[in-house]
C-alpha cells in the first residue's frame, strides 16, 4: 500500500515537470533543461510568499506563486527565447542550460542556499491498511495534478487560445499567416510550463525539502517525457509513472547512489530501442 | 605596403600557413616570449591561476573540436575528466606506475570511453544526443562513486595522489607546473590547429555545416563522428589525469553536471569553432571567478553576505552564456577578428567581408 502511494505521487511531481517540457518542445521545439530549477525557484518563491505576512499563508502563497510563474514564463521568452528563434539547435538549449544555471545561483543568492519546507498541512488525513498514512499535502499533490491535467486538455480542445495554441505547435507560419497572435501564444506556452513546474515543485517541497540539490528533478521531469514521448502529453503522465516507479524500486530493492544514475539509465534504454518515446510521434527531423 | 599583401596568394605553400601576416607572427612570438619570462615576474598565486587556464584550455580545445568542429553537443566532458582522474588514481596511487604511463593510459582510456559515448551520436542527432551524453555522464560517474566508495579512504575525503616525476623532475611548486602546462598546452594547441586542417578536420566542419552534403561527399559519418569523440575524449581525459595530479587529490564531487557546463561556456564565449576563441574562453571563465571575488572586495561590507559571493560566482558562468549567445554568438574570437579587421583596414571602415569569415 505504501508503494503504491509513495509511487503515486512521485509520479504526479514528475508528470507535472514532464508536461512543462512537453508543451514547449510542442509549441517551439525547445527542451527546456532549466525546468528543475524553475519548479525549485517556484516552490522557494512560494515559501517566501506564503511566510510574507508573518503567519504561513496558503493564499499569499498561491498568489505568489501564480505572479511568479507568469512574470518567469513571459519573460524567458519575450526577453530571451524570441531573440533565438530559427537559430541553430543548439543555440535554444545552451540558452536553457545558461538560465538553469543562473536560477539555481538565485536561489544561493536570494535565499542563502537555505533549506526550506513548504509547511501547509502535512497532517495524515487518511489512514491506509498496513500502517500508511496519506498526508493532506499527498491528497492535495493528486488532486492538483488530476485538475491540473483536465485543465489543461479542455483549454487545448475547447478554447479559442487552446486551439490558436494548437495550430502554433503544428505550424507557427501558416498559425501567424492567419492572424494568431505567435508571439502571445509562446509566451502562453512558457507561463503554464513554468506553472506545472512551480506546481510540482511547491508539492516537493511539501513532502521534502527545496535545497539546490533538488533541481535534479528537473532531470527526472525530462526522462519522464522523452520515455513517454517528447511531444504527447500522455506519453509525459506514463513516462512519469515508469520513472517514479522503477527509482523507487531501485531505492528500495538495489542501491540508493545508483537511483541518481537510475532515470538516465532508462533513458538510454528508451533512447535505444524507441527514441520517439512511447506515444510521441515519430518523426525523421532530429533522429536518423 | 605589407599589410595589402596579405590577402594575396601567389603559392599553394603561402595558403597553408596558419599565420599569415607577418604581425601575427610578431604577436605569437612576442605573447610567447612572455609567458617563457612569466614566472620570474609573477607571485606563485597569479602562476597558479594561469597553470588552471592552461588546464581548463586543454579540456576546452577537445570540447571544440567536437562541438565547434564537428557539431556534435556534448555534455559529458566531465565525465571524460572524471575518467581521466580516476585513470591517474587507478594506475598511479593503487597501482603505483610511473607517471610518463599514467599519461598516455589516461589518453587512452579517454579515447574509449569516447567512442562509446560517441555510439549514440550515429543514431541522434541535436537535442537527443546532448541527452544521451548527459545520460551517459551520470552512468559514468556512478561508476566512479562506486569506485571511491570502495577503494578511497573514505566516501566523502577523496583519494590522494602524489607528484608526478619525469625522469629526475618532480612536479610540485607552481613554476614546474606552468613550465610543464606551457610546452603541454602549445604542443596540444600546435596539434589542434593541424588536425583542423587534415583530411578528418575538413570532414568534421562538412559534418557540421551539412551532414546529408558530407554523406553524399563519401565522407564515412560513422568513422568521423566517432574519430572526433574520441578526440575530444582523449583531450578532456588527459586534461582530467593532469588536474587530478596538480590538485593531488581526486573526488568524484568535482566532476559534476556544472562542470561539463563550464566547458560548454568556454567554447561559446571563446567561440564556435576557433582554436584561438577557446583558449581565449578558457582563460576568460577560468578567471572569471576570481574577477568576481576582486570586485566584491570593494562592495560595502554588508552586500558581501555569506554565500552571495560564491552565488554570484556560478551564476555568472550562466548569464555569459546566455548573454553571448544572444549578443555576440561567434563569442570573443568575433571581437578579435572585428578589432583584427578594423585596425588592417584602418584608416577605411569598410563592411567586414562577410562571405570568408569561416
Amino acid at each position: 500500500m505504501e508503494f503504491i502511494t509513495t509511487a503515486l505521487i512521485l509520479t504526479c511531481t514528475y508528470a507535472l515537470l514532464a508536461a512543462g517540457i512537453v508543451i514547449l518542445y510542442k509549441a517551439s521545439r525547445v527542451v527546456n533543461f532549466a525546468h528543475g530549477e524553475v519548479a525549485i525557484v517556484g516552490g522557494y518563491v512560494f515559501y517566501s510568499s506564503s511566510t510574507f505576512a508573518g503567519a504561513p499563508s496558503l493564499w499569499y502563497g498561491i498568489a505568489g506563486a501564480l505572479v511568479f510563474s507568469i512574470v518567469m514564463g513571459a519573460f524567458i521568452y519575450l526577453a530571451i527565447m524570441r531573440r533565438v528563434l530559427g537559430e541553430p539547435f543548439y543555440v535554444p538549449i545552451l540558452i536553457t542550460i545558461g538560465l538553469a544555471i543562473v536560477l539555481k545561483s538565485a536561489i544561493i543568492v536570494i535565499w542563502h542556499a537555505n533549506q526550506v519546507a513548504i509547511n501547509v498541512g502535512v497532517r495524515p488525513a487518511v489512514w491506509l491498511e498496513g500502517g500508511a498514512t496519506l498526508s493532506y499535502m499527498d491528497l492535495a499533490t493528486v488532486a492538483v495534478t488530476a485538475v491540473f491535467f483536465l485543465l489543461l486538455h479542455l483549454f487545448l480542445t475547447h478554447t479559442r487560445t487552446g486551439i490558436q495554441f494548437r495550430g502554433t505547435a503544428e505550424n507557427p507560419l501558416l498559425a501567424s499567416q492567419r492572424g494568431v497572435n505567435v508571439n502571445f501564444v509562446l509566451s502562453l506556452a512558457w507561463a503554464i510550463a513554468a506553472f506545472a513546474a512551480t506546481l510540482s515543485g511547491v508539492l516537493y517541497g511539501g513532502r521534502a525539502f527545496l535545497s539546490t540539490e533538488s533541481v535534479t528533478i528537473g532531470l527526472a521531469g525530462l526522462t519522464a517525457a522523452l520515455v513517454g514521448g517528447l511531444d504527447s502529453l500522455r506519453g509525459a503522465v506514463a513516462g512519469a509513472f515508469i520513472v517514479a516507479i522503477s527509482q523507487y524500486l531501485t531505492v528500495r530493492l538495489i542501491d540508493p547512489v545508483l537511483s541518481q544514475a537510475l532515470p538516465f539509465l532508462v533513458l538510454l534504454l528508451t533512447l535505444t530501442l524507441r527514441p520517439w518515446g512511447l506515444f510521441g510521434t515519430r518523426e525523421e527531423l532530429d533522429r536518423v | 605596403m605589407v599589410r595589402a599583401t596579405a590577402n594575396l596568394r601567389t603559392s599553394y605553400l603561402e595558403a597553408n600557413e596558419i599565420l599569415k601576416r607577418p604581425y601575427q607572427r610578431l604577436l605569437v612570438a612576442s605573447i610567447f616570449v612572455c609567458l617563457v619570462a612569466l614566472p620570474a615576474a609573477s607571485s606563485g598565486y597569479f602562476l597558479h591561476l594561469i597553470n588552471q587556464c592552461f588546464l581548463a584550455g586543454i579540456g576546452a580545445l577537445g570540447l571544440s573540436i567536437l562541438t565547434g568542429y564537428c557539431g556534435q553537443i556534448s555534455l559529458g566532458h566531465a565525465a571524460f575528466m572524471a575518467i581521466g582522474g580516476f585513470t591517474a588514481v587507478i594506475l598511479k596511487a593503487h597501482l603505483g606506475l610511473s607517471f610518463l604511463v599514467v599519461l598516455p593510459a589516461s589518453a587512452i582510456a579517454g579515447a574509449f570511453a569516447g567512442c562509446i559515448v560517441g555510439l549514440p551520436s550515429l543514431r541522434f542527432r541535436g537535442v537527443y544526443l546532448a541527452i544521451s551524453t548527459l545520460a551517459m555522464h551520470y552512468s559514468i560517474i556512478y561508476l566512479a562513486t562506486a569506485y571511491q566508495a570502495r577503494f578511497g579512504s573514505s566516501a566523502s575525503a577523496g583519494i590522494p595522489i602524489d607528484d608526478p616525476r619525469i625522469g629526475p623532475i618532480t612536479l610540485s611548486g607552481e613554476t614546474s607546473w606552468y613550465y610543464f602546462l606551457l610546452i603541454f598546452l602549445s604542443a596540444v594547441t600546435f596539434g589542434c590547429f593541424n588536425l583542423v586542417r587534415t583530411r578528418a578536420g575538413r570532414a568534421w566542419m562538412a559534418i557540421r555545416d551539412r551532414y546529408v552534403a558530407a554523406e553524399a561527399l563519401a565522407i564515412n559519418l560513422t568513422r568521423y563522428k566517432l574519430l572526433a569523440f574520441m578526440v575530444s575524449a582523449t583531450l578532456a581525459s588527459v586534461s582530467g589525469c593532469l588536474m587530478a595530479f596538480n590538485a593531488n587529490v581526486v573526488t568524484v564531487e568535482k566532476y559534476t553536471l556544472d562542470l561539463a557546463i563550464i566547458y560548454v561556456a568556454i567554447i561559446i564565449v571563446g567561440g564556435m569553432g576557433s582554436i584561438l576563441g577557446t583558449l581565449m574562453g578558457a582563460a576568460f571563465i577560468t578567471l572569471l571567478p576570481y574577477a568576481i571575488d576582486t570586485l566584491f572586495d570593494f562592495l560595502p561590507r554588508n552586500w558581501r553576505f555569506g554565500s552571495t559571493l560564491f552565488g554570484v560566482q556560478t551564476g555568472a558562468v550562466g548569464l555569459c552564456i546566455i548573454l553571448f549567445l544572444l549578443f555576440e554568438p561567434k563569442g570573443l574570437a568575433e571581437l578579435w577578428r572585428r578589432i583584427e579587421t578594423y585596425f588592417a583596414r584602418w584608416p577605411f571602415r569598410y563592411r567586414p567581408l562577410d562571405a570568408v569569415r569561416r
